[in-house]
């Protein structure tokens, strides 16, 4: 009877939030000296093949850094980034870089319509916004992907593609299964001029 | 800056080599997990928790047993924890996927745990089994055998490499899918592992994939147990009869409510349990070819759609009460196939004399949230201990559970 009670209680009072908040204020300290040169003050990369992180879902960011840091997500110039760093770094750092607004990196290519529908096209058949969410703002582990660099989106989805980058689950992989080159082109030049 | 341009000037000679795509962009291949996806479907995947969740949110006081039992935290601190494996002198190993670890836990003096990691940076380390005194881990095409391996734990030695030896299909054979392991020992000393179908649902090859095999020790001799097996994460021999039996992951997309995952018996080695055309007991919609679901051995038990039963051992304690001898326990992580969740929890699947199941009943519960459709963690494997607790792993919070019996 006691445990039952016990446990209505506790259901109740629903576990998945963090009962440490994570602190964006401290991720922003850490970012400062580790993180901004490469992925942008305000969290937008103007560096070619560096993602910007801004307004990236927490959980995103979060899973993505344990798995840079568990040397799971092969990326030499970022690896040294995460390695070592204590789980409650990484939940801080990405309450800083979720908090940040998003948007396009300054140099930004001049928008192509025809290339844009043929990304446009590609993403239907393959649920693209199903799972990206419809401004594909991304939601939990699952990234935004609206406004990235294009370059870093192609490199992305080769790295799924090729079997180079693993991710928590392969449903990316399989997303961009069979894929071209010019699949891809487009299908990053259509993610990269979303506002 | 120079290598947008070139990266530009690469669009520019893609759309020259592909005139087309401009206009439609050429048909390509739908994801293999994505066959048979209705239109409109908005399924997505759950996240995982890959950071460590402090002990007090751990669900521990959420979860409903039968009376009688209690529900503890063994273990904690371990995220994304999966299958176990418990040593000659105790030690519980715990493999992973996403996180690519491998955990001991040891048992204090005083009756609490300590973790340590006994290898990471593997891709999906999720098969793991004790033989003798050396430990087998079982990754994506790869198989390493740690020799020894409780006196070693506070310095692990290198591995013996059997990945040759063993020959698993590739990831890039799996094209992505179901290339992660169970594994279990066999009366016979032999290893019993799973190869997932290499789609979700597909003609294959019906002798690489979607089977349970078994290979000696130094990965010799393969022999192909059960065929038409779509995906089993969860087998063990029967104390008794020594027959195999494994839980089996269903097809999706095709509806909420078919196929159910499954139980399966295997009497006899080479069996054709009927995937891809027929699951549960049915014929597939798509991929039925004609063929008569009769052909085919039938499951031992329907195990609910979208459960994701995983993990499943017999009982051999004697802890719990008699009625639970030699029955089996079902980890049912859930999955993200179904617009309202099913699974989160502990079942039993009770036997009769011949074998036969009677009834499969809920044993763990209160991960669950039907009212607000989420959940609290996700049970991924249960293993009797030696002093008759059932453990049970929840990868979601990185934490094992102990369950015992007290009158
Ligand atoms: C020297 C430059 C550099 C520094 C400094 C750096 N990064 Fe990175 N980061 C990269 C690059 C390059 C990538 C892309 C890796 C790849 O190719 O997949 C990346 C990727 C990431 C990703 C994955 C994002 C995605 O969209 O997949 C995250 C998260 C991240 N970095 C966070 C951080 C944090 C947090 C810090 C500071 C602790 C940091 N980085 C410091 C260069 C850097
Ligand atoms: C079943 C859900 C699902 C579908 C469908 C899906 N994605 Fe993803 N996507 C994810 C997840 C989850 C990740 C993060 C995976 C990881 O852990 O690496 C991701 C990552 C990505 C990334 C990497 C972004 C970054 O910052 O590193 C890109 C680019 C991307 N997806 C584009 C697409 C495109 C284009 C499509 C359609 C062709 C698509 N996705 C379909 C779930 C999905």
């Amino acid at each position: 009877m006691l445990l039952r009670l016990l446990a209505a209680a506790l259901l109740a009072a629903a576990v998945p939030e963090m009962a440490r908040a994570a602190d964006a204020a401290r991720g922003a300290d850490l970012a400062a000296h580790r993180c901004v040169n490469c992925h942008g003050d305000n969290g937008r990369s103007q560096v070619p093949g560096v993602p910007s992180l801004a307004g990236q879902p927490a959980d995103f960011i979060t899973v993505q850094m344990i798995l840079l840091r568990e040397g799971i997500r092969h990326a030499p110039a970022m690896n040294p980034f995460a390695q070592g760093l204590p789980d409650r770094d990484i939940e801080d750092l990405a309450a800083f870089f979720a908090s940040l607004p998003p948007g396009p990196p300054d140099d930004r290519t001049p928008k192509d319509e025809a290339l844009f529908a043929a990304g446009q096209a590609l993403t239907g058949p393959r649920h693209c916004a199903t799972c990206h969410v419809a401004d594909y703002g991304g939601r939990a582990q699952i990234p935004r992907v609206a406004a990235q660099r294009e370059d870093y989106l192609v490199q992305a989805m080769i790295g799924y593609r090729d079997g180079t980058r693993a991710g928590v689950d392969t449903q990316m992989n399989s997303a961009v299964i069979g894929l071209s080159n010019a699949h891809i082109a487009a299908l990053a030049h259509f993610l990269a001029h979303l506002d | 800056m120079v290598r947008t341009s070139l990266l530009a000037a690469g669009f520019l000679a893609a759309l020259a080599t592909f005139p087309a795509l401009a206009q439609a962009p050429a048909p390509a291949p739908v994801p293999g997990w994505a066959v048979g996806r209705p239109e409109g479907s908005t399924l997505a995947p759950h996240a995982p928790r890959l950071t460590v969740t402090p002990p007090d949110q751990v669900p521990v006081g959420a979860l409903r047993l039968p009376p009688g039992f209690q529900a503890e935290i063994y273990a904690h601190g371990i995220p994304g924890a999966r299958m176990m494996a418990e040593g000659p002198n105790g030690t519980i190993f715990a493999g992973s996927r996403a996180i690519g670890r491998v955990y001991a836990v040891r048992r204090n003096a005083d009756g609490t745990t300590r973790t340590s990691i006994v290898a990471q940076g593997l891709a999906q380390p999720n098969g793991l089994v004790m033989v003798g005194n050396s430990l087998f881990v079982i990754a994506v095409n790869r198989v390493l055998r740690y020799d020894n391996i409780e006196a070693n734990l506070d310095n692990i030695p290198a591995p013996v490499e059997l990945t040759a030896a063993f020959g698993l299909p590739t990831e890039q054979e799996h094209a992505g899918n179901h290339h992660w392991k169970f594994a279990s020992l066999g009366p016979d000393g032999r290893i019993y592992t799973n190869v997932g179908v290499n789609c979700n649902v597909c003609e294959t090859d019906r002798d690489k994939f979607a089977l349970l095999v078994s290979f000696n020790p130094d990965g010799s001799d393969r022999r192909i147990e059960a065929r038409g097996v779509r995906n089993s994460v969860g087998m063990a021999h029967h104390p008794v009869t020594r027959e195999l039996w494994a839980t089996n992951n269903g097809r999706d997309w095709a509806g909420n409510d078919w196929p159910n995952d499954t139980l399966h018996r295997i009497r006899r080695s080479g069996e054709d349990h009927g995937f891809p055309y027929c699951s549960a007991g049915s014929a597939d919609p798509q991929f039925n070819a004609g063929r008569a679901c009769s052909e085919f051995v039938q499951p031992a038990a329907l195990l609910g759609p979208h459960t994701a039963a995983l993990g499943m051992r017999f009982y051999t304690g004697t802890m719990f009460p008699e009625q639970y001898r030699n029955q089996i326990f079902i980890a049912r992580r859930g999955s993200w196939n179904r617009e309202r969740l099913s699974g989160f929890d502990v079942a039993v699947a009770h036997l009769d004399a011949q074998g036969n199941v009677t009834r499969v009943e809920e044993f763990m519960t209160g991960l669950r949230d039907d009212a607000n459709q989420r959940f609290l963690g996700r049970p991924v494997d249960v293993q009797v201990a030696r002093d008759g607790a059932l453990l049970v792993a929840d990868e979601q919070m990185g934490a094992i559970y102990r369950i015992t019996y007290r009158q």
